[in-house]
């Protein structure tokens, strides 16, 4: 039953990598705010199906709804979120400008919950979603625990399939365009900011998805369970995998959460020191991210090869408003209907200038 | 009327400590041309610094001060060299990603040391003063005064020094200053060593200012540290300081009339606000809608 668990938790982790690796390893945008999407999915399943809260604890909402519409809707309100958020981080702010606005987004988000205790009874956080649906379905609870790997599994391929379309669908190739170089995209008549936006809001649905299931894994939610080192694991898996590679996201946090959680185990945690496991685990963490980004950006499984490159390149400032549009008109027909492909091709040829430029500088 | 000046007095206080922790970061950011996300650390580093220093040197408050600063000194230096160097070339964010996994590093390494609780100095506030309408402690009137001092010196370094010559024409163009003969990794190093003695002292200040601190001070400071910064506008030195009195104070108004819990989400606001209307600061009259970080 241990490994059923640990096997599950990564599984939902994975559908959150995938999420994430789409914005940042296709989009190429480091968003700090991205585990925030988990949260609110999860604190919102709860708040859906638990029931009126009992005095003192407090939190919004409280109905008793299908678990299947609870995760539905919060998507759909995590989505809102991420539209707001994204519309405002975006648009004109890329790099460490775009990571420090998601950031403080997050941050508030995080001292709101924590602090106004009536919307998810602040610092205690919410619980009580106990294996819904198990009386049912008539399963034991261990019986139940391998049924809910199975759908996490399955979610897990499903998620996987669609991203891998999605990859290499003419949005995908679109999105890696614009994160190579976005202003020869939008000289090829891409909409710079619509495909990120669109990449965005696709990667915070699957965070809204992940929380859905995490509050039915964990049964609790309260603010140590979105710390920011959480995220940081994330990033870290995907490094280790391949950036911008479905499959390489997949192993890379079966690696990092199964070996890591594993391995770490074994650590020794003296009664005088109870911290030093977890603070090791951390070190770990903060090394093995230096350590790829230094020797090995582009994980164990690259990024598709002979479509895109590993390394990024300097992601180049956002053209001004003004001049995207003014890009857009002189477009002649017949480059509008030239194959996609070209405008990646164009772009990282343009890219491997920038490059050799960035580095003098 | 009463409250609201009071609240100015901190906000002026926590405005001092801010602008000396806000220079250093943009003191990284000139040279190297990076946002140094283990900037916290830095802070965190020379308050526990400091805390181990007190023992020895019988809560001597300009002993810890040094103590604080030399830390934070080294810590820059280490980084500099450990990371910044070894990434040259590479993307803005990458390196960004890299002093994230330093910062997550160094405090789980300090809770290792320390624990993950938090601990107290020994020194005292000091006594209640009334100057003109503010209230302040002895602790605040020292930390107002060095932080003006250490803006005295950053100014007299960089506008009347070799060095600060040096440090300007690198923050220009790395490459053109290199080929005009300033020894340029010298240079960077010296820089980094300056903002982080200068963060470390910063550490130390807040630390003593906030009465308690555990691993995670100087991280929770960090994005206070990066709104000023912005308000300033990134690399600009002295306009950092003009951040950091506009982010103090309207925090610190903001907190007395809602509720101090939420201070930070004022911040926070204020850096979105900040982001999508003034990205190079706000003492920039028309701020460019690109930004290139």
């Amino acid at each position: 039953m241990y490994w059923v668990s640990v096997i599950t938790e990564a599984g939902i982790f994975a559908i959150l990598a995938l999420g994430l690796d789409v914005i940042w390893g296709w989009g190429g945008d480091f968003d700090l705010a991205f585990y925030g999407y988990l949260a609110l999915g999860s604190y919102l399943t709860f708040v859906l199906t638990i029931g009126k809260p009992t005095p003192p604890v407090q939190y919004i909402l409280g109905f008793h709804l299908p678990v299947l519409l609870s995760i539905l809707l919060a998507v759909v309100v995590v989505v809102g979120l991420a539209a707001v958020i994204g519309a405002i981080a975006l648009r004109n702010l890329r790099d460490i400008y775009f990571a420090v606005t998601t950031l403080g987004a997050v941050s508030a988000l995080y001292l709101l919950v924590e602090n106004y205790t009536p919307l998810f009874d602040g610092y205690n956080g919410v619980y009580g979603l106990i294996n819904p649906g198990q009386t049912a379905l008539n399963l034991t609870y261990n019986g139940y625990r391998i049924v809910f790997l199975g759908v996490v599994l399955v979610l897990l391929v499903l998620a996987y399939l669609l991203v891998q379309r999605l990859s290499r669908s003419p949005f995908g190739r679109m999105l890696r365009a614009v994160r190579e170089d976005e202003r020869a995209a939008a000289a090829y008549g891409r909409p710079v900011f619509g495909a990120k936006y669109r990449a965005y809001l696709f990667g915070a649905a699957l965070a809204g998805l992940t929380g859905g299931l995490f509050a039915i894994f964990i049964s609790a939610f309260n603010p140590s369970a979105w710390t920011p080192q959480e995220l940081l694991v994330i990033y870290a898996a995907i490094l280790v995998g391949g950036r911008g590679n479905p499959r390489g996201v997949i192993l890379g946090v079966f690696v990092v959460y199964i070996g890591f959680i594993e391995l770490t185990r074994y650590l020794p945690s003296p009664a005088s020191r109870p911290d030093f496991a977890p603070a090791a685990r951390q070190i770990l963490i903060g090394l093995m991210i230096i350590l790829m980004l230094r020797f090995r950006p582009e994980g164990l499984f690259r990024e598709r090869p002979g479509l895109d490159r590993g390394p990024v390149p300097p992601a180049p400032a956002a053209a001004p408003a003004s001049q995207r549009a003014a890009a857009l008109p002189g477009l002649t027909s017949e480059e509008r209907a030239r194959r996609e492909g070209d405008a990646s091709k164009a772009a990282r040829r343009r890219a491997g200038k920038t490059e050799r430029v960035g580095k003098t500088e | 009327m009463t409250t609201f000046f009071v609240s100015i007095g901190i906000g002026l206080s926590t405005a001092a400590i801010l602008s000396l922790s806000a220079v250093a970061f943009t003191l990284e950011y000139a040279v190297s041309r990076i946002a140094n996300f283990a900037h916290g650390e830095f802070l965190t580093i020379g308050a526990y610094a400091a805390y181990s220093g007190q023992t020895i040197f019988h809560q001597n408050v300009a002993a810890a001060a040094v103590i604080a600063a030399a830390a934070g000194a080294a810590a820059g230096l280490a980084l500099n060299f450990g990371l910044i160097e070894q990434f040259r070339g590479r993307s803005a964010i990458t390196v960004f990603i890299a002093t994230l996994g330093v910062a997550i590093i160094v405090e789980n390494v300090l809770i290792i040391i320390y624990g993950a609780a938090n601990v107290t100095y020994g020194f005292g506030q000091g006594k209640l003063h009334h100057v003109g309408p503010f209230l302040w402690t002895t602790s605040d009137i020292e930390v107002i005064i060095s932080a003006l001092a250490v803006a005295g010196i950053i100014y007299l370094l960089l506008q009347r020094t070799r060095f600060g010559k040096a440090v300007r024409a690198i923050s220009q163009d790395r490459a053109l200053a290199q080929v005009s003969g300033i020894p340029a990794r010298r240079i960077i190093m010296q820089t980094w060593a300056l903002a982080g003695a200068v963060a470390g002292f910063a550490g130390f200040v807040l630390a003593d200012t906030v009465g308690t601190f555990g691993p995670t001070l100087g991280f929770g400071f960090l994005l206070l540290t990066i709104t000023a910064t912005v308000a300033g506008g990134l690399g600009r030195p002295y306009a950092t300081f003009g951040g950091a009195l506009i982010v103090g104070l309207a925090i610190q108004i903001a907190g007395t009339y809602t509720s101090s819990a939420y201070q930070l989400v004022f911040a926070f606001l204020l850096l979105v606000l900040l982001m999508l209307f003034r990205p190079n600061g706000v003492f920039v009259r028309r701020s460019a809608v690109a930004v290139r970080a």
